[in-house]
């Protein structure tokens, strides 16, 4: 017998375990299953995902993340009306694991779908599939009443990093939730466009201080003299996150002109943000700077004192 | 480390009811990274329920989470929770 025979006389005794009366050897089945990481098992796992029991159910949307591509992506999508929640969230959480591009062919004629769960699940699923049909479900969404649809939706507009959609998430960006702006804000990065710079700049004066964050990290991602202003201004941001993620992203641009603004906040006794500023301040080494490291050289944090000291170093080796 | 003196009064508790171990199940015993629970045996060797063998435990929680029929509870300390 060749090998791919013994292969699904294996797989189809294994699957004989899901008709046993008993859920326990039903879920011993699909684990067995799982574990056989043969593709033959998804047919066999898509069966137990209706199954009678919930508990089997949910070990059949859990054991899928073994498996890839749109048979595995049907199943888990009808699994996403499923009676019990339990069994819901592990389909969902198994969306989210497909790396198949194909697994989008499942996904797609669900995104127009009204149950909120499943669609946000949905969104979920095919955003690292950057499947370019997704975007026009994606941006109507954006409209949803549901503040999970619409960040699930931004996930898959940033992840598709087309210049086109840029519209869609500026307005996003001005959405009344705050982790839509947040995640809309974070999608922007991919641009280089004045119009992600100029969104992202604006959100750093927004009321919450999560979005002024996410728009400061972002911001060294589109880089360009404006955002170096526009940072060097959220260096006194009320809240010390945004103080931080705007001293990274000046890091990151290398934006030496801030260096004697940075400087003075290693006085400050936060040490994430001292932390922060010490590895920058290194990144940049402006002999300027030294006094304001030197009096940290033994700080009683170590991790300040180690990025101290290393900074030092960067700037004698100048 | 010590022994496990009885199973109702170690951090982890086993639902008997629930456990699968005689289907066939180990995942919690797998799972365990100080290898503390194991799988009670029938007098005819065949595998009867899961237990916390020894009276030890890091709290990690991968036995109660990856548990297939949610028969592990893990009674965290006062202090921990
Ligand atoms: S994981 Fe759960 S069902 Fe399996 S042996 Fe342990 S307690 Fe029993
Ligand atoms: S909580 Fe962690 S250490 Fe304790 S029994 Fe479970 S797996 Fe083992």
């Amino acid at each position: 017998m060749n090998a791919l025979f013994e292969d699904f006389d294996e797989i189809a005794e294994l699957a004989e375990g899901l008709d046993d009366a008993s859920p326990g050897t039903r879920i011993m089945a699909v684990m067995e299953l799982a574990n056989s990481a043969d593709p033959a098992a998804i047919a066999h796992l898509a069966r137990a995902i209706s199954d009678a029991d919930a508990g089997v159910r949910k070990q059949a949307a859990l054991a899928l993340t073994a498996f890839d591509g749109p048979e595995t992506a049907a199943a888990l999508v009808s699994a996403l009306t499923d009676s019990d929640p339990a069994v819901i969230e592990a389909a969902a959480l198994s969306l989210t694991e497909l790396k198949d591009p194909e697994a989008g062919d499942a996904i797609l004629p669900h995104l127009g779908d009204t149950d909120t769960v499943k669609l946000t699940a949905c969104f979920a699923g095919i955003k690292e599939l950057r499947r370019t049909e997704a975007m026009g479900a994606a941006i109507t969404a954006l409209k949803h009443e549901d503040a999970g649809v619409r960040i699930g939706a931004v996930g898959v507009i940033g992840w598709l990093q087309d210049e086109g959609s840029l519209p869609a998430l500026r307005d996003a960006a001005k959405d009344v939730d705050t982790n839509v702006r947040r995640t809309a804000l974070a999608a922007l990065g991919f641009s280089k466009s004045e119009h992600a710079e100029a969104t992202l700049i604006a959100a750093l004066n927004d009321p919450e201080w999560l979005v002024r964050e996410a728009a400061a990290e972002t911001l060294a991602k589109v880089g360009g003299a404006k955002c170096v202003t526009a940072l060097r201004i959220a260096l006194e941001d009320e809240f010390w996150q945004v103080r931080l993620k705007a001293v990274r992203s000046l890091g990151k641009m290398n934006a030496v002109e801030a260096a004697l603004e940075i400087a003075p906040m290693m006085d400050l006794l936060i040490p994430n943000l001292r932390k922060e500023c010490a590895a920058v301040l290194g990144e940049m080494a402006a002999p300027e700077t030294r006094p304001y490291l030197e009096k940290y050289v033994d700080d009683t944090d170590p991790d300040v004192r180690k990025n101290v000291r290393w900074a030092l170093g960067k700037i004698d080796a100048q | 480390m010590p022994l496990a003196q009885t199973s109702t009064i170690v951090p982890v508790v086993i639902d008997d009811a629930l456990c699968i171990a005689d289907k066939g199940c180990t995942v919690c015993v797998d799972v365990c990274p100080l290898d503390v629970l194991r799988i009670v045996e029938g007098p005819d060797g065949s595998p009867v329920t899961a237990h916390m063998k020894y009276d030890e435990c890091w709290y990690c929680m991968p036995c109660e989470a990856d548990c297939p029929t949610g028969a592990v509870t893990v009674n965290l300390p006062f202090l921990l929770k």
